[in-house]
């Protein structure tokens, strides 16, 4: 929250100014760059503090002599000292090498792309309706503060974000995909596209649309809640100041007072919040791809779980963990290049 | 009241008088009562499960019901794919969902107090570091952390609240580190350090009680998202299976396939379980929150 | 500003999800070539393909593929697992059973047109001797194999360092050798590129990785192209989904429900139910003080367990009445012997005289008798005074583990011994079993038409090498059990080596190291608006995927309804339902904004 109520700055000179935002992006940069390196560093070093044999794992059970093993040892470098196996590791890491699933003998990195697109769509698509859905709400409830749409919907938000997602998705896909007693099945409960779908574009976007469905509601109920309560709570805030009084003085009307001064005001610190919590959204994905079997990337860490499969579960969890970093120092240079008073006028 | 007798007394005196005025603020909250209240006797049922019921019940050999019964007069939210009674099995979650929710809180509470005091005591690099440290983690998405960590290391109870406390602290962290900072520019604090009290003495007799409110309060949000954590641990298969809690109970209910069945009783007590704990909870701490935050007093209520 | 912030996130977010509609909507360009009418078979899969290369792919799904699309030597015959011919025409052996000849089938073609000779054979299983990595998934096929030779285009001889009782049931996958030549490493080799040449009733066309694998079938196949006109695998993440999809008719076959689903589909409209036998056994294996093959002690075995009194015992307070009745829904037999009852002729049943029936008295009189008393606190104790306190190790992630567990644990505690149920990872299993390091572990196998693979597990030669290879179960290693063993392997004459298997069984039970708790029944699901009836395999209770050949999907028989069209997606209702629910919420979202409007005016 130390960036949301950073002190204003003074206006300065303008070349001095582009010389700080470069410092200041070059900063942001450096400091992401540490925190990818951190997350390399916790992913190797997770997954080599497990108990037991990697070699052992690789052959799944699957009868092997010891000159098997001592050769799958070596062919994996297990029989390196650590710090060379961490050397190995960062190399292969950046030539986007993340070792070879036990499960499907395939590369990681492979899986991962495979699989990359629909998470982003799902997460995509409910990140966009769950934030309008949010600040629409949340401006709301706060501009009429106290009143019924504002306890009405704050209660509603908090039940729903008190619920687990997995549990949300698992009674939908009973009442809306299965069907409760006379009631058919109206969305299909499983994976993105139907088995047996006709060629051309438009069924198979129909049909995807069709599958998105359930999955998207229920991601959307549980994380809107948090940007309507950021952003009812900033626009109260922002509500209090000074300069909003004067708008309202100078005889401006109240819901352009809303729209030109508060709101956008507000806006900024909440969807600072929303990428600094895109965290959850991930967590989301995790447990709503498993549910509903959507082919992403939380349904293979859900995956990578059984056996457990090391190296899938070692390039999710990098993967993952650093596509969140990334999307933060965006977010970060973005807040810094649009917020008004470090612009300047 | 009236006699300025020891300091000590003067004290308590002082903090009898904060407590009787926290809980009038407190009082005006009604979702923080009906919270408190739901909270006081939820709790109440979990500790006295084994008096009010039979835990032989839980105990799959010493059942003879049929499996996946929907409600009935005998067993009135129906029974589990062994015969159990959902309803003791719920009863019985209660306790386990609530020890694992407040001991990986107290966890988590404990390591953002300590970072967090220590970032905004000393300052300088070390508070740089630490809180640099704090960034990362608060960054970090917290649940794929917990996977990680409950895969690596051996199944159990302790395993979960390990990666639960571990991966929840950096907000706590945060928000104590800037209530500290806040109270360390008191005067009274820098008399403190100007009279030579070394920085446990300051930390100890001053930093720490006046920061204490505001920690409960964050402690009574984290005890919620832990709780839900603990579920979609268990529910991806890494809680422990052997113990009763919601988390597994709703993978069993998925496990055996209770949702193409149609077994709604089992499915929906342990979620509703699970919601209304944390409904309160959360209630409860942003109660907490307005009283210890004046700030957030003056805009809210 | 801010609604700029909006509009620039949105706008980001949807070029991002372009791409995403594009690739999810890339149409199958080979499935969809001819316009032709045909049946597709679609089965549901709740496992992936671990492999489509041969030599390593050992999952179900991968083995089952594998059967559809290679060649092997011999088959399973549907009715009774007979052997029968497949790409070898006949066989015969030398008189020292040492050199075995087959003669290889005319006029075969892989499905890019050259001929299937005895090379290909003999290239397949020269490879998995010579490369390490070819020998992952059928190494043991091979291990006895001294040389492979094709002194003609018909004509395989295979010569063996010992007797080889198993010569018939070789489930070799064989390969095109000027294909598989230019691999240098099989253990990088994903073998993805469609169509994959093979040989066999289906060619694999399409391949999408964990959704779907598309086979056609192969006009040109030597016993007659099948009546379905494609066979697809579909992924399926749980088989809670994939019931949902056999409901709504997106599949036609499902496998491996659970027996809540089984339940469930009782009496649903165009839907048959195949509860078939299984070819698994399930089993807890009381560590009897594991050594390694070099006879050194190794591993936390619980010295109780070493005496073959407390191990009986402990199997006599186990009701498999009750464990088959509530974990298996009462879809499944009572373990017995080792082998399970799908496999008629090798099943052995104890006879009363060896039975140990549930009776805990009985079983707290035997430990007594024994001098294991109980202490203070009720729980035994061994004559030496350590207290019976067993790490029971399970599958975390195997629901039937946990619940088979809870029950044991519950009538263990009235013998006086404490379990601790310890639910760990599959790989953990694996090391834990391999290392020694349990009381308790829970096992299982699937058995094969041939006994031996199974029967092998118990010798003392599948004991861990000191190194850490090898891959033990009971640890039994009895000089007698080892013996039946040697002998029913060198046993060439059928009734001879049936009545050696069930002596061998019988020493197992005896010793009772490992306790056969029951044999789960397979049950699936089918489509009958669509299919016609299935040949199973064996012919009475028998199971219609996972069979040991290819005939449950090469007869299936299609209906018209089948042949007619697709059975999937109604696409009108989809797009009805979109458009009522776009309508819908435009609708709300108007209301909304007018109302706003107007209140807003009021307020002014």
């Amino acid at each position: 929250m130390t960036q949301v109520s950073e002190a204003p700055e003074r206006v300065r000179p303008r070349g001095e100014r582009s010389l700080r935002l470069a410092r200041l992006v070059g900063a942001k940069i450096g400091g992401g760059l540490v925190s990818l390196f951190l997350v390399a560093v916790l992913g190797f070093l997770l997954f080599r503090v497990l108990p037991g044999d990697p070699a052992r794992a690789m052959t799944r059970g699957a009868p092997v002599s010891a000159e098997q093993l001592a050769a799958l040892r070596h062919r994996f470098g297990l029989d390196q000292p650590l710090w060379k196996q961490f050397l190995d590791f960062l190399v292969n890491l950046l030539h986007g090498d993340l070792g070879v699933s036990y499960t499907y003998s395939r590369p990681v990195a492979e899986l991962i792309a495979e699989r990359f697109w629909p998470t982003v769509l799902l997460t995509g698509t409910s990140t966009v309706i769950a934030v309008l859905l949010g600040l629409w709400m949340g401006t709301r409830a706060a501009w009429r503060h106290g009143g019924t749409f504002d306890r009405l919907s704050s209660s509603v938000a908090l039940s729903l974000w008190s619920v687990p997602t997995f549990w949300l998705g698992l009674i939908l896909l009973m009442a809306l995909g299965v069907g409760v007693g006379p009631l058919p099945g109206l969305f299909p409960v499983s994976g993105m596209s139907a088995p047996d779908v006709p060629p051309g574009l438009l069924p198979r976007v129909l049909d995807t649309a069709h599958h998105l469905v359930l999955p998207c509601v229920t991601m959307v109920a549980v994380v809107y809640a948090q940007y309507l309560m950021v952003m009812r709570s900033s626009l109260l805030e922002e509500m209090g100041e000074d300069y909003l009084t004067t708008a309202r003085a100078k005889g401006l009307r109240e819901d352009l007072v809303r729209r030109r001064h508060a709101v956008p005001n507000a806006l900024l610190p909440t969807v600072t919040l929303i990428f600094l919590h895109l965290g959850l959204v991930v967590a989301g994905a995790i447990t709503v791809e498993t549910v509903f079997s959507w082919p992403g990337l939380g349904l293979l860490t859900y995956e990578a779980l059984r056996g457990p499969d090391l190296p899938l579960l070692q390039g999710t969890f990098i993967v993952l963990a650093g596509s969140v970093i990334v999307m933060n120092i965006l977010a970060d240079l973005l807040y810094h290049v649009l917020d008004p008073r470090v612009r300047g006028s | 009241m009236s006699a300025p007798a020891t300091p000590r007394a003067i004290a308590w005196s002082r903090r009898g008088a904060t407590l009787a005025e926290s809980w009038r603020v407190y009082r005006r909250d009604r979702g923080g009562l009906v919270g408190l209240a739901l909270l006081v006797v939820i709790v109440a049922l979990a500790v006295l499960a084994p008096v009010l019921t039979d835990g032989s019940g839980l105990n799959v050999t010493r059942v003879d019901a049929a499996p996946l019964q929907p409600p009935s007069a005998s067993h009135w939210l129906g029974t589990d794919e062994s015969g159990r009674s959902v309803l003791l099995l719920t009863w019985w979650g209660a306790r386990m969902s609530l020890v694992i929710g407040l001991a990986a809180a107290a966890l988590s509470v404990v390591i953002g107090t300590v970072v967090g005091v220590l970032a905004a005591h000393f300052g300088g690099w070390t508070s740089t570091l630490l809180m640099r440290f704090t960034d990362f983690f608060l960054v970090l998405p917290a649940l794929v952390l917990a996977i990680a960590l409950s895969t690596v290391l051996t199944r159990g109870l302790g395993t979960i609240v390990l990666a639960i406390g571990v991966t929840s602290w950096p907000q706590t962290a945060r928000l104590v580190r800037a209530q500290t900072l806040t109270v360390e520019t008191r005067p009274y604090i820098e008399r403190a350090k100007a009279l030579g009290g070394g920085h446990r003495h300051v930390i100890g007799k001053h930093v720490l009680p006046a920061v204490l409110p505001l920690v409960f309060a964050t402690t009574t949000l984290t005890v919620a998202s832990a709780i839900i954590a603990e579920s979609t641990l268990s529910f991806l298969g890494l809680g422990d299976p052997s113990r009763v809690s919601w988390g597994a109970m709703l993978k069993s209910a998925m496990d055996t396939g209770a949702v193409t069945a149609g077994a709604w009783w089992y499915l929906l007590p342990p979620g509703l379980g699970i919601a209304i704990v944390v409904l309160s909870f959360t209630l409860c701490g942003r109660a907490l929150e307005t009283v210890f935050n004046p700030r957030l007093r003056g805009v809210g209520a | 500003m801010g609604r700029k912030i909006v509009a620039l996130l949105a706008a980001s977010l949807m070029v991002a999800l372009v791409p995403a509609v594009a690739t999810a909507t890339a149409a199958p360009a080979a499935a969809q070539q001819d316009g032709d009418q045909g049946a597709t078979l679609r089965v549901g899969l709740q496992q992936e393909f671990d492999s489509l290369n041969p030599f390593l792919g050992f999952s179900l799904a991968s083995t089952q593929v594998f059967k559809l699309i290679y060649p092997t030597l011999t088959t399973y015959a549907a009715e009774d697992f007979g052997v029968v011919p497949d790409l070898a025409t006949e066989w015969k052996h030398s008189r020292d059973e040492l050199t075995w000849t087959f003669t290889i089938r005319r006029g075969v073609k892989w499905s890019d047109g050259e001929p299937v000779t005895a090379h290909d054979v003999a290239y397949t299983f020269n490879r998995m001797m010579t490369d390490p990595a070819a020998a992952t998934a059928n190494g043991n096929y091979v291990d006895n194999f001294a040389a492979v030779t094709a002194p003609d285009d018909r004509t395989v001889v295979i010569r063996t360092e010992k007797p080889q009782a198993t010569m018939l049931s070789l489930a070799i996958p064989i390969v095109p050798e000027h294909v598989w030549s230019k691999i240098d490493d099989v253990a990088d080799f994903a073998n993805q590129r469609m169509p994959i040449v093979g040989s066999g009733p289906f060619v694999a066309t399409e391949y999408r990785p964990q959704q779907s694998l598309t086979l056609k079938t192969d006009e040109d196949f030597w016993r007659g192209p099948a009546k379905i006109d494609e066979l697809r695998f579909v992924n399926f993440e749980n088989s809670d989904a994939a019931v949902q999809a056999l409901r709504k008719g997106e599949i036609d076959v499902v496998r491996k429900l659970t027996p809540t689903q089984f339940d469930a589909l009782a009496g649903a409209s165009n839907i048959e139910r195949v509860e078939g036998q299984g070819r698994r056994f399930f089993e807890v294996i009381l560590n009897p003080g594991a050594t390694n093959s070099a006879g050194t002690p190794i591993g936390t075995g619980h010295p109780a367990l070493r005496d073959v009194r407390v191990r009986r015992a402990i199997d006599r307070a186990i009701n498999r009445e009750v464990l088959v009745e509530r974990v298996l829904g009462g879809y499944g037999q009572l373990g017995g012997g080792y082998l399970p009852p799908i496999f008629a002729d090798y099943h052995w049943t104890p006879p009363p005289r060896l039975k140990r029936p549930f009776d805990i008295p009985a079983a707290n009189r035997a430990l007594d008798a024994a001098g294991y008393l109980r202490g203070p606190d009720g729980t035994r104790r061994t004559p030496e005074g350590e207290p019976l306190n067993f790490e029971f190790v399970l599958h975390g992630d195997e629901p039937v583990d946990a619940r088979v567990g809870e029950y044991l644990k519950g009538w263990l505690s009235r013998l006086g011994i404490n379990v601790t149920l310890q639910p760990v990872s599959d790989n953990q299993v694996n090391e834990r079993t391999t290392a020694g390091d349990f009381d308790m572990v829970i096992s299982g196998w699937s058995a094969n038409p041939d006994p031996d693979y199974v029967l092998r597990l118990q010798t003392c030669s599948a004991r861990p090498t000191p190194g850490g290879g090898g891959l033990p179960d009971s640890f039994l290693c009895d000089r007698r059990y080892d013996d039946l063993y040697a002998r029913q392997l060198a046993e060439f004459d059928h009734d001879k080596r049936v009545e050696l298997v069930k002596q061998a069984q019988r020493r197992f039970h005896t010793q009772a190291t490992g306790l056969i708790l029951f044999y789960p029944n397979s049950l699936e699901a089918y489509r009958s608006d669509r299919f016609g009836d299935f040949t199973t395999q064996p012919a009475d209770d028998g199971v219609i995927t996972g069979q040991q050949s290819y005939w449950g999907y090469y007869q299936a028989e299609p209906t018209s309804k089948a042949i007619a069209g697709t059975g999937g997606t109604d696409y009108g209702t989809v797009a009805l339902v979109l458009g009522v629910v776009i309508v819908l919420g435009g609708g709300v979202t108007g209301l909304v904004a007018l109302r706003r409007r107007a209140t807003a005016g009021d307020r002014e």
